[in-house]
């Protein structure tokens, strides 16, 4: 635990110190500069602001927002109207800003609310944002004198202070934010945030509120933003459509990309640099550096997708190779207090399958399939490939797959709920390939599944993890817990699966659902994973239905079989039965059967 | 009424045209052409450079249909086929490329506005009303696109190979389609049919360097909730179309300019498949 | 005799970094059925996809007629007369039979050719041409799957656990079929299979393949009629 705090005030300790040298760069840099390139850089150090956000929705979690503007124009009108129309003073001004920041972040969560939801594709929520500010734009026009149509309001009154102390608002601005939004993504929660780019759906199925965090993170991002409109607004003294039109939204993202995605600083730098330069430029070569810019940019996200932050640090690390990136080591521990195993009742089975069916158009993939799976019991399902397997495995933990029927997981009928709140009722589900979260760790891996129990904090890293036993068994067992910083990228096929299987149980599921945990091991790895299994429905009373091909494997370790052909239930019983019957053997790829006679 | 009934005709018939480009892009490629304003601007100079030049204004749409075929492959290579496994990239890159052509355009005839002239002026008397000839010549146009882009993918073997592609590119590839072309001839089309569209247009309004931009995000709109379909990309239009139209008589033009936007953001969110299916 | 049509010279294939065939040579003469017995998960398919080109191999040789095919597309390789017939993502189910089948050739005109060859070996196909593939029955997708190899007349076709699922009665008709196609057509097969006994029933060679390596070969004959064989598919 005291390493916990140590790593925390060295990761604070880095955030003051960076922001120290941030604001002493901001106090002194007026003095340095003439009033034009001065009072450009004050624009430019909102306008960073604004990037900074848009890098963290787009370069962390992945949505490409085209409707950042959108918010920076809610912050300038707020203030433009505020002081046009109704009042001006320190009260007005604190209202205005008031009413900016909490119309930025109603309009932030109506927009989740339609661009993210469980299925939506990114370049739907993509299009989403897109016609945001459009949306925006048109109702700005149609309000005539009020909000000053095309032309925008202008010569409010504002606070006519002197250019170094708009220097210094705008340059603390940025500082703070960018400081905040540091701490943010090296945060657990920021680990979450990748995840969500590298695989959304697994982290659904994990039981994270994708849509959920996708939607707050737009809020949060859309109050920064219409802070930062709010004082271009107040400086500028000027608030037209373009403020809040996609042209800009669009150069935030040009700049986020030609500073590096993902890397916060390179945005923030390409934006203060690129925009100072084309207003210092604007008089001479508008056109061409336009073009310019055009051209760069998509050289870059042809060439160079990192943008060009990747090019600085790779030139750090040449000068100074010692200095490697910080991985955070943290510890396991037996979580005291888990409940894994705690739901089973002998009243309820755990899961419980109606007449459900899948059809996709005219091909019918699952009909009228009923069955129940019992706790302290492994049910195992075969069938050749197409059978349905896999669709039967996705319409029990995704409430929108099947077409119809029901399926109740400890008594509760899951209706169309979508995957995590089908984690909530216990289902816990591994998938048949193994792409993890790539560039994660182990232990984040381990984190993530926790997210649903034990949360994400925010600006911090916890150090240590709280698994169940058969979870710490699993890690131990395939050494995994020997390798806790190591990137999943880099392990074997085996040490994947142990991984999935692993995550999996921490996220304490009384039904598990597994489609073939033990493809492409080998002979010992199999018995581990067997032994495992037996043992959470021996001493866990947990419930699992498995997938598998491997009849052999199937044999070991189930309690009960069933067949399933063209998407139907063909048989049910015994593993002896099954093998036995002649019904399977004629049907079900009697080869099998045969070789293992 | 029958001014009504016509605005809503024609006006879908000018959405139609004017999406149709995006649409097959999308349709094979998986890929949404931010270039396409654009594209619908080169068309648009096409056919102010064709009556410049003192060519009958008739020939400009086959001219920036040709104009734009070409120009599709080139871009196709050099820029959406390194992107084919990063969608959202090249949704990036093909909006910058849009904005290198609009300031190519602005070097080239500069930032002014121009005018080209209509290759069938006058009105013509139909439903009891005296109607825009040119506007009805567009919808008939847009009718002729439906069948015809129909029977390019239902009847012809370019159709068949493309749509084995949208439905399972592996199997395609097992059976000896070349999906790398049927990608590039793809885009190259829907390139065609943007231009087109472009130089079809631009006798109803006047040409600019920005011109393309205003009908961006109703294309994207209309060809999200049409999925792959050309018939049902008629029938968004109309109905979409048709909402706008009303909104603009009876309200005021510019909530009839967010109309499309509002009703196809939200049946997305009901439905995400949109009109494609059901 | 000159050289065979398909040779595989110390192939080493599988994904990212993990290998999954090592170094497997394999010859497959014209107009001959060479039949890989293996259990799941003993890198057949990956065998069969390496060859067509959708896996790059890490080293060895795929060798075509007198041409070196390593490192070719599906494409090039259709093009040169091999054809797949995968054991998933077979067909498409919501284009008709008919469309299905004239995806198999190069042109229309081929296929109007070469469908009456279609209507003698599986007649039922002909019945259906306008019906979706997706509404057949799970032995009628494996005849529409043979029928479009046999339309497409490739000089040898690799085929993935066809009998997989299927009755055995269908098991016998899919057995004929690759034979007509052998012996009417002169097309080779490469045929990845657990089916031991129908393996056996059409194969000219046999060769078994465990995790990744071919640890046993020669004719049915040879191979004692397969007790040998049934061993190593067993555990």
């Amino acid at each position: 635990m005291g390493d916990d705090r140590t790593w925390a005030t060295s990761r604070f300790r880095r955030a003051f110190i960076g922001s120290l040298i941030g604001l002493a760069v901001v106090a002194i840099a007026p003095f340095f500069l003439d009033i034009y390139l001065t009072s450009i850089l004050i624009r430019t150090l909102f306008l960073a602001a604004v990037v900074m956000t848009v890098d963290i929705i787009w370069g962390w979690v992945g949505i490409l927002t085209f409707g950042q503007s959108a918010f920076f124009g809610i912050g300038a009108y707020a203030c433009g109207l505020v002081f046009t129309h109704y009042g001006f003073g320190p009260g007005w001004a604190l209202g205005a800003l008031a009413i900016g920041l909490i119309a930025a972040a109603l309009v932030a969560g109506a927009t989740g609310w339609l661009a993210f939801f469980h299925g939506s594709s990114p370049l739907y929520a993509s299009i989403m944002t897109l016609a945001l500010p459009i949306i925006l734009t048109q109702v700005i026009f149609s309000a005539g004198t009020f909000t000053g149509s095309s032309s925008g309001l202008s010569g409010f009154p504002t606070y006519y202070w002197s250019l170094e102390v708009w220097l210094w608002i705008a340059g603390v601005f940025l500082v703070l934010t960018t400081a905040g939004g540091w701490l943010l993504v090296r945060s657990d929660f920021g680990r979450v945030m990748i995840a969500i780019r590298e695989n959304e759906l697994r982290c659904a199925y994990l039981g994270i509120p994708v849509s959920r965090i996708k939607t707050a993170l737009m809020i949060a991002a859309a109050i920064v933003t219409a802070a930062a409109g709010f004082g271009y607004a107040a400086f500028s003294n000027v608030v037209a459509p373009e403020l809040a039109g996609f042209q800009l939204g669009t150069e935030f993202l040009i700049w986020t990309a030609l500073g590096g995605r993902g890397t916060l600083f390179g945005p923030v730098v390409a934006a203060i640099g690129i925009e100072t330069t084309s207003s210092w430029l604007s008089g001479t070569l508008p056109f061409l550096w336009q073009l310019l810019i055009g051209v760069v940019f998509v050289t870059v996200i042809v060439l160079l997708p990192r943008g060009f932050a990747p090019l600085c640090t790779g030139l750090w690390r040449y000068v100074r190779p010692k200095s490697r990136p910080f991985v955070l080591e943290r510890t396991l521990a037996l979580d005291s207090d888990s409940r894994l195993g705690q739901r089973a009742s002998i009243d309820t089975p755990p899961l419980l399958i109606e007449q459900l069916s899948r059809r996709y158009g005219s091909l019918h993939v699952l009909t009228d399939v009923t069955m129940t799976a019992r706790a302290s019991q492994l049910l195992g399902i075969i069938g050749p490939n197409g059978a349905g397997k896999t669709t039967l495995m996705r319409c029990i933990s995704d409430g929108n797959e099947r077409s119809d029927g029901m399926v109740k997981i400890n008594g509760n009928d899951i209706g169309r709920a979508s995957p995590h709140k089908v984690v909530e009722h216990g289902v816990g589900r591994s998938f048949q390939n193994t792409s993890l979260f790539d560039s994660l760790t182990i232990a984040e891996c381990l984190m993530l599944a926790r997210y649903r129990l034990d949360g994400a904090q925010l600006f911090r890293n916890k150090t240590n993890l709280a698994l169940s036993q058969p979870a710490l068994d699993i890690l131990s067992a395939t050494g995994l817990d020997q390798r806790l910083t190591e990137q999943t990228k880099n392990l074997s096929h085996g040490m994947k699966r142990g991984l999935e299987l692993a995550m999996v149980l921490a996220s304490e599921p009384s039904v598990l659902l597994l489609d073939e945990p033990t493809a492409g091991l080998t002979h010992a790895e199999r018995a581990v994973i067997g032994k495992v299994l037996s043992r959470l429905t021996r001493e866990y009373a947990l419930c699992i239905v498995l997938i598998e091909h491997d009849l052999d494997f199937v044999r070991e370790i189930s309690d009960r079989v069933v067949v399933l052909h063209q998407g139907e239930i063909l048989m049910e019983g015994s593993v002896d039965e099954v093998v036995s019957s002649e019904l399977v053997k004629s049907v079900y790829a009697g080869h099998q059967v045969e070789a293992a006679e | 009424m029958a001014v009504l009934a016509l605005d809503i005709l024609t006006t879908a018939g000018i959405l139609f045209v004017v999406s149709s480009g995006l649409l097959i892009i999308l349709g094979v490629m998986k890929l949404i052409n931010f270039a396409h304003g654009a594209f619908l601007t080169v068309g648009g100079y096409t056919a102010y450079s064709v009556s410049a030049a003192g060519y009958s204004p008739w020939l400009s749409i086959p001219a920036a249909a040709i104009f734009g075929f070409v120009g599709g492959l080139v871009v196709e290579r050099l820029i959406v086929r390194p992107l084919y496994d990063r969608p959202l990239d090249a949704i990036l890159a093909t909006w910058g490329l849009g904005i290198v052509i609009g300031q190519l355009i602005t070097l080239g005839f500069g930032r002014g506005v121009q005018f080209v002239p209509t290759p069938l002026a006058g009105t013509t008397e139909l439903l009891g009303v005296d109607y825009s000839a040119y506007r009805l010549v567009v919808a008939i146009v847009a009718v002729l696109l439906v069948i015809a882009m129909s029977a390019l993918l239902k009847l012809t073997r370019f159709g068949l190979n493309a749509r084995a592609v949208i439905m399972d590119e592996t199997l395609a590839r097992g059976l000896g389609i070349d999906s790398t072309r049927v990608r590039a001839w793809t885009f190259g089309i829907g390139a065609a049919l943007a231009c087109a569209a472009g130089a079809l247009i631009t006798p109803l309004l006047s040409v600019d360097p920005n011109m393309g931009l205003p009908w961006l995000v109703n294309s994207f709109m209309l060809v999200l909730i049409s999925g792959v379909s050309f018939p049902s990309l008629f029938v968004a239009s109309l109905i979409l179309g048709g909402a706008q139209v009303v909104v603009s008589t009876y309200a005021n033009p510019i909530l009839g300019g967010m109309t499309i936007v509002v009703i196809a953001a939200l049946v997305l969110r009901i439905n995400p498949k949109g009109f494609s299916r059901g | 005799m000159s050289s065979p049509l398909l040779c595989l010279n110390d192939l080493t294939s599988g994904y990212g970094s993990a290998a999954v065939l090592h170094d497997i040579s394999l010859e497959v003469d014209r107009a001959r059925i060479v039949a890989v017995l293996g259990k799941n998960g003993m890198g057949k398919s990956t065998l069969l996809k390496t060859i067509m080109g959708f896996v790059r191999p890490m080293s060895g040789r795929i060798m075509f007629g007198e041409e070196d095919m390593t490192n070719v597309g599906p494409n090039r390789m259709v093009r040169a007369g091999v054809a797949h017939a995968p054991q998933e993502h077979t067909l498409f189910p919501d284009l008709t039979v008919e469309d299905n089948l004239r995806l198999g050739v190069i042109s229309d005109r081929l296929f109007r050719q070469r469908l009456p060859e279609i209507e003698a070996v599986f007649p039922r196909m002909i019945e259906r041409l306008r019906q979706s593939a997706g509404t057949l029955s799970g032995g009628e997708q494996k005849m529409l799957l043979m029928s479009r190899v046999l339309i497409a007349q490739p000089k040898i076709v690799l085929v993935d656990e066809i009998s997989e699922g299927l009755q055995p009665t269908m098991v016998n008709r899919m057995a004929e079929a690759l034979i007509r196609a052998r012996d009417e057509l002169g097309i080779a097969v490469l045929l990845v299979e657990q089916h031991l006994s129908f393996a056996l029933s059409v194969a000219d060679q046999v060769a078994m393949m465990k995790l990744g390596e071919i640890v046993e070969r020669g004719t049915p004959q040879e191979l004692g009629e397969g007790d040998r064989l049934a061993a190593h598919l067993a555990v």
